[in-house]
């Protein structure tokens, strides 16, 4: 029963490539495992490919069992199986219920033939934690919360004993996917249903699961027990995951980032994916394909079990996760595909925090006095008077959930939008209304203050190379732009001088954004709006982005004013923090009195919400 | 509400084209008064009739007004040509312009959006691409050009179908009407079928057709939801097409040599026989708006969206 | 979710034989006083006549061979149509770019001129244009130059306003680079694709818009080497010669058809580009 896959694999047939390759694992009834990964670990094509609803193009070979039937081969087995015995809930929910039909309605297409529907579609609202009136409203004019519960109404409505979530609240707020996270917790207990959550987030998966399996390039790296990977990984990858990050309770120094990023599967196709990028790495790590196998016993392991296979070319060894005892207890199996598992170095104790730095009492570089913007057609202000300043060389978080008005407080400082009324004022000038300052004002304020934006694929123009948008700005910022310029400005971001003749076609989101970063301390500003900076990235390049961002605040002395939804990352980066909600500012202080001594209930909630690895976080 | 607004922005879209058919008239080169002497030898007394019958000698807003005037009780003048009073003119000829556009948006419907879907539900395979060639073959056709080949074809050559008339009796009648609908539905069909598969792909491609497929819906049900779902851009389509063959009825019509609205315009145009041509501007534009009108309550119908005035995201 | 890269293909079949029928097109266009210099020789002895040697597609009821004629007209059909393309893309940028951009009163005002022009079918208005005004090929192009310019427009106007929200945009606007500077350097380039592909549906939709005047009697003077015009001419011989009708006729429906197919794979570039980046 359960779910039991074996060799999965996912190619390409058009261009010959492969995805994903020998994923192999099992789940048990009433169980639920994580598969964990950045972008790019296949994470999402292993379960896409386990349901058969692989994108157009895409070929899965491997042997997958559901409910103790065989249906890789079979396609009207799978087509039997969808709804009844195993179901999907997705990760947006603005765009997996169909627009322009009834929630009621859409809920009853799924349930078994002969349900009665008025009887079944409030029961199952009532389950997700929905009024019953709900079922007749569109999809339109329902919350993203709200629409992602009628999501897996939607879902259960067939009376599936397997379900598979990909990403279900990376779209939702903070404190939302907790309460979503808990009921998909709660109704997966209650149906003894077997569970896999797809996540790119390690610390959700540990509060989440009961076993967490790593996917790296397209493989297995590691899979256990959650509670005991998160004690003592046994994969350098994960240990790299999990150091990257960052922790909501204190301030590193440094966030351990590994350099690079995740190659593409068959780039490593004949040696450890993450060699090229483990500091433990040795020859024979480069020679071949290390297997996933037994690490070690641990109580509660089926017996008999070889510890460490050493044939090379050994397959998976599948026993360790079989499911054979009837009983959902977490099986404490660890699968290692790094050859030197046994022999990794104790993990390190977790760093110490460090204090932020002192506050600046010098006159402010941004004073901001009780701004308001109210957008058209709006019912609420999105910005209902705030106050804030950031002194030279602080930085400054600004937190809050979507609707906060966070990131139309940027846009106001950098210029970018008007605000209704309130002063801005930038180095001492008043720029409330670039509409009404003259030409020496305007270029004054935008070489005091500069931006970078969140999404790293539409930051670049795509038809102009690096070097071009970086001499622009060069030039924009009345620097001599000889290529000599271009290429320091692209060291000082820790990019090659080889870049500057590529265009962001060429470039990973990480490095992107770098670009976009130089482009932005070109002319070496006072202040650096950053919204969101991080908040698309993979932690792995987070982590890179987030070095690189204190090292430039470090030496061109610059202040930032830090606009993020996530607690953990301004912990790391922020000196004094601002709490935003619907438009007002409900908290402010240094950033260790904000997040330690927390006094707004609403700030309180926040970090609630900010998922510690803890199995008692969803409680 | 919403419907209020457009029928406003209606009036004001005709009552601005015909001032601009009015004006052009009166710009066009040839005097109005020269059309109207003909062979008749150009006496003082014969253009002082002329003017004091067409109020020629009245400034262009009086005449714009006079005209006007007479619109609105129900006076579409006479024509110039043939001296008939332009409604009845209209009258007689827009039976066979409506019945050959019906027929041929009905073909257009009946082949189009079928294709369109087969094209979108085979994306990529071969039946797919012959699809989307012929779209493109059928759009870029020009009615002219396919109904002369049509006549080559069918009429000269098989002898299926007569060559010109418009036929006695109704089985006779839908005969005649036959290759001229078939030549003005195909540019219709290309049309159809490039917004329906289109429309049809896009929905398949999104997350609800995913979703509604990982929980179990049977295949019928989930293309049931994304036919339903491309039901409101084809919508957008439809006012396209009827303006596509209303312009497509006038090359038609004199292809087949058919007494219709169409060739009437063309002569009437030619002659400056302005109250007709005047007459037809505003009958084509009321048309066009009425289909507009319907296309946006078939949204509102479509769409809970537009209904219930939430943002079409 | 991991994006499988994108597969690069070559053309496909038809757009390659599209391609192969525009540039034949084009030759004929370019080259066809030396290529026929005698294509509208009348041979009025020989009167119409059918397929044989000598004429491979027989002649018309002058006498002149039908073959020749398609030739010399794609001279006229082919050039009015790429200046109505040209011109209306030409509008279209120049308004559109900076409508978008801007926006404002004068965008307001741009996009109800373009809205009135759009709901109107721009055949039908430019029969009763052309047709008051006296016909003519000069007149005939600047009228479908006039009507097409909105839909460029609101093309370029649509895409501008796509890129103007976009980071990189805005990360111009705060090195305080000038509008002008923005539109031209940083906009247009990304707009330039779907500008040219929506000139190549333009092309092949004046292409049509012409020969449908022509063939109305309202565009080249009678008796012109033009593929509208020549159908016309021949209609009532349709049973002496039919290829004195088919051959014009396939000649504009190829011609338009080849033209939306590179447009549309131009545009399914474009837009596969916007997705994958």
């Amino acid at each position: 029963m359960g779910i039991a896959v074996e060799g999965l694999t996912v190619r390409q047939p058009a261009t010959g490539r492969t995805l994903l390759s020998g994923v192999t694992f099992e789940v048990a009834p009433g169980e639920s495992v994580a598969i964990v990964g950045e972008s790019g670990s296949g994470k999402s094509l292993t379960v896409r490919a386990m349901l058969g609803l692989l994108p157009r193009g895409l070929e899965a070979a491997g042997t997958v069992r559901i409910a103790g039937e065989r249906v890789d081969d079979d396609p009207r087995a799978r087509a039997r199986q969808r709804g009844g015995v195993v179901s999907l809930l997705m990760q947006d929910p603005f765009t997996l219920l169909n627009p322009l039909r009834g929630v009621g309605r859409q809920i009853a297409d799924g349930l078994p033939r002969g349900a009665d529907a008025k009887a079944e579609v409030p029961r199952l609202l009532a389950e997700v934690g929905l009024p019953a009136d709900v079922a007749g409203r569109y999809p339109f004019q329902l919350s993203g919360g709200m629409r992602q519960r009628v999501g897996l109404a939607a879902a259960l409505a067939g009376g599936p004993s397997v379900l598979v979530a990909d990403e279900p609240t990376t779209a939702l707020d903070a404190t939302t996917q907790r309460e979503v996270l808990a009921l998909v917790r709660r109704v997966q207990r209650e149906r003894h249903m077997a569970f896999v959550l797809i996540t790119h987030d390690l610390r959700l998966a540990f509060s989440t699961c009961d076993r967490v399996m790593v996917m790296y390039a397209g493989r297995l790296m590691e899979a256990g027990g959650a509670a005991a990977v998160r004690r003592e990984q046994l994969h350098p990858y994960t240990r790299a995951l999990l150091a990257a990050e960052p922790p909501a309770d204190r301030r590193l120094a440094v966030i351990p980032a590994v350099a690079g990023s995740v190659p593409a599967h068959d780039a490593v196709a004949d040696r450890c994916a993450f060699a090229d990028r483990c500091a433990l790495a040795v020859a024979e790590c480069r020679d071949g394909v290390p297997e996933l196998r037994a690490v070690r016993d641990e109580p509660g392991a089926p017996a008999g079990v070889p510890a460490v296979r050493d044939e090379p070319g050994a397959p998976a060894d599948v026993s360790a996760v079989r499911g054979e005892s009837s009983a959902p207890a977490v099986r404490d199996a660890r699968l290692s595909a790094c050859l030197r598992a046994t022999e990794l170095p104790a993990p390190p104790a977790p760093e110490p925090g460090v204090a932020p730095a002192l506050p600046v009492t010098a006159d402010p570089v941004l004073r901001v006095r009780d701004l308001r913007r109210t957008f058209a057609g709006a019912r609420r202000p999105a910005l209902d008077g705030v106050s804030l300043s950031v002194a030279p060389g602080e930085v400054v978080g600004v937190v809050g959930e979507s609707g906060s008005g966070k990131t139309t407080l940027a846009r106001c400082v950098a210029g970018l939008e008007r605000p209704d009324a309130g002063t801005i004022l930038l180095g001492g000038a008043d720029c409330s209304d670039y509409g009404r300052m003259g030409r020496g004002a305007v270029r004054q304020a935008r070489r005091t203050a500069q931006m970078i934006f969140q999404d790293p694929y539409s930051t670049l123009n795509p038809a102009r190379t690096v070097g071009a948008a970086l001499g622009e700005a060069l030039w924009a910022d009345g620097r001599p732009a000889a290529p000599d310029d271009v290429a320091r400005l692209l060291e000082s971001v820790g990019l090659g001088r080889d870049m500057a003749g590529m265009r962001p076609a060429g470039l990973s989101g990480g490095e992107r954004q770098r670009v976009a970063i130089a482009r932005a301390v070109a002319g070496e500003p006072r202040l650096l709006i950053c919204d969101e900076p991080v908040s698309a990235l993979d932690v792995s390049v987070q982590a890179q982005i987030l070095g690189l961002l204190a090292e430039l605040r470090e030496r061109l002395s610059m202040a930032m004013l830090f606009i993020t939804h996530d607690l953990a990352v301004v912990r790391q980066i922020a000196d004094r923090i601002y709490v935003l909600e619907s438009g007002r500012c409900v908290e402010t202080g240094p950033a260790e009195q904000v997040l330690d001594a927390p006094t707004h209930p609403y700030t309180r909630a926040l970090l609630a919400s900010v998922p510690d690895g803890s199995s008692g976080w969803l409680a | 509400m919403f419907l209020l607004r457009r029928l406003a922005g209606t009036a004001v879209v005709v009552a601005l084209l015909s001032i601009g058919v009015f004006c052009l008239l009166y710009l066009a080169p040839g005097s109005v008064q020269q059309t109207l002497l003909g062979t008749r030898p150009a006496t003082p007394e014969t253009i002082a009739a002329i003017q004091a019958r067409y109020h020629l000698n009245d400034p262009l807003p009086v005449q714009y007004l006079s005209w006007l005037g007479g619109v609105l009780r129900g006076d579409l003048g006479t024509s110039i040509r043939t001296g008939m009073p332009v409604a009845d003119m209209l009258g007689q000829r827009l039976p066979l312009t409506l019945a050959l556009t019906g027929y041929g948006t009905v073909l257009a419907v009946l082949v189009g959006i079928p294709l369109g879907v087969a094209g979108a539900l085979r994306r990529g395979r071969a039946a797919d691409r012959l699809v989307v060639t012929a779209g493109v073959v059928g759009l870029s056709a020009p009615p002219f050009a396919v109904g002369l080949l049509l006549l080559v074809v069918f009429a000269a050559g098989l002898g299926w179908f007569p060559v010109y008339g418009v036929g006695e009796g109704f089985a006779d009648q839908v005969l005649h009407l036959t290759l001229p609908a078939v030549a003005l539905a195909v540019g219709a069909v290309g049309m159809l079928v490039r917004f329906s598969r289109a429309a049809l792909i896009r929905e398949l491609d999104q997350d609800y057709v995913v979703f509604a497929r990982a929980r179990g819906l049977g295949a019928p049900a989930v293309l049931g939801y994304a036919l339903r779902n491309s039901l409101v851009p084809i919508l957008t389509a439809a006012g396209l097409i009827v303006t596509g063959m209303l312009a497509g009825t006038v090359l038609v019509e004199v292809t087949f040599a058919l007494p219709g609205l169409g060739s009437l315009l063309v002569d009437s145009v030619t002659f400056k026989d302005v109250p007709v041509v005047q007459a037809l501007a505003l009958l084509l534009t009321l048309l066009i708006a009425a289909v507009n009108l319907l296309v946006d309550v078939g949204y509102s119908a479509a769409d809970p969206r537009v209904r219930l005035g939430g943002r079409p995201s | 979710m991991t994006r499988p890269s994108r597969v690069v293909t070559r053309p496909p079949v038809s757009v390659v034989t599209a391609l192969a029928i525009l540039l034949a097109v084009a030759v004929a266009a370019a080259f066809a006083p030396w290529l026929v210099p005698d294509a509208t020789g009348q041979d009025l002895m020989l009167g119409i006549s059918g397929p044989g040697p000598g004429h491979p597609l027989g002649t018309d009821d002058l006498g002149r061979d039908v073959l020749e004629l398609l030739v010399a007209g794609a001279r006229t059909a082919v050039p009015g149509a790429l200046c109505v393309a040209a011109g209306s893309m030409l509008i279209g940028n120049l308004v559109g770019l900076p409508a978008g951009y801007l926006g404002g009163w004068a965008d307001a005002l741009a996009m109800r001129w373009a809205d009135l022009m759009f709901s109107l079918p721009a055949l039908l208005v430019a029969i009763v244009v052309a047709g008051v005004l006296g016909g003519g090929y000069g007149l005939a192009i600047a009228v479908l130059v006039v009507l097409f310019a909105p839909t460029d427009t609101r093309v370029v106007r649509g895409a501008v306003l796509e890129q103007r929200h976009r980071p990189y945009v805005e990360a111009a606007r705060l090195k305080n680079l000038s509008a002008w500077r923005i539109m031209t350097r940083h906009v247009w380039p990304n707009i330039a694709p779907v500008a040219l592909a929506n000139a190549f549906l333009n092309f092949a939709y004046a292409l049509v818009s012409l020969a449908s005047l022509s063939f109305l009697g309202l565009g080249v003077p009678a008796g012109s080497p033009d593929w509208g015009r020549t159908l016309s001419d021949n209609r009532t011989q349709l049973l002496a010669n039919p290829w004195a009708v088919i051959a014009p006729g396939l000649a504009i429906i190829a011609t338009a058809a080849a033209l939306n197919i590179v447009g549309d794979w131009l545009y399914e570039r474009v837009d596969r580009r916007g997705r994958t980046r």
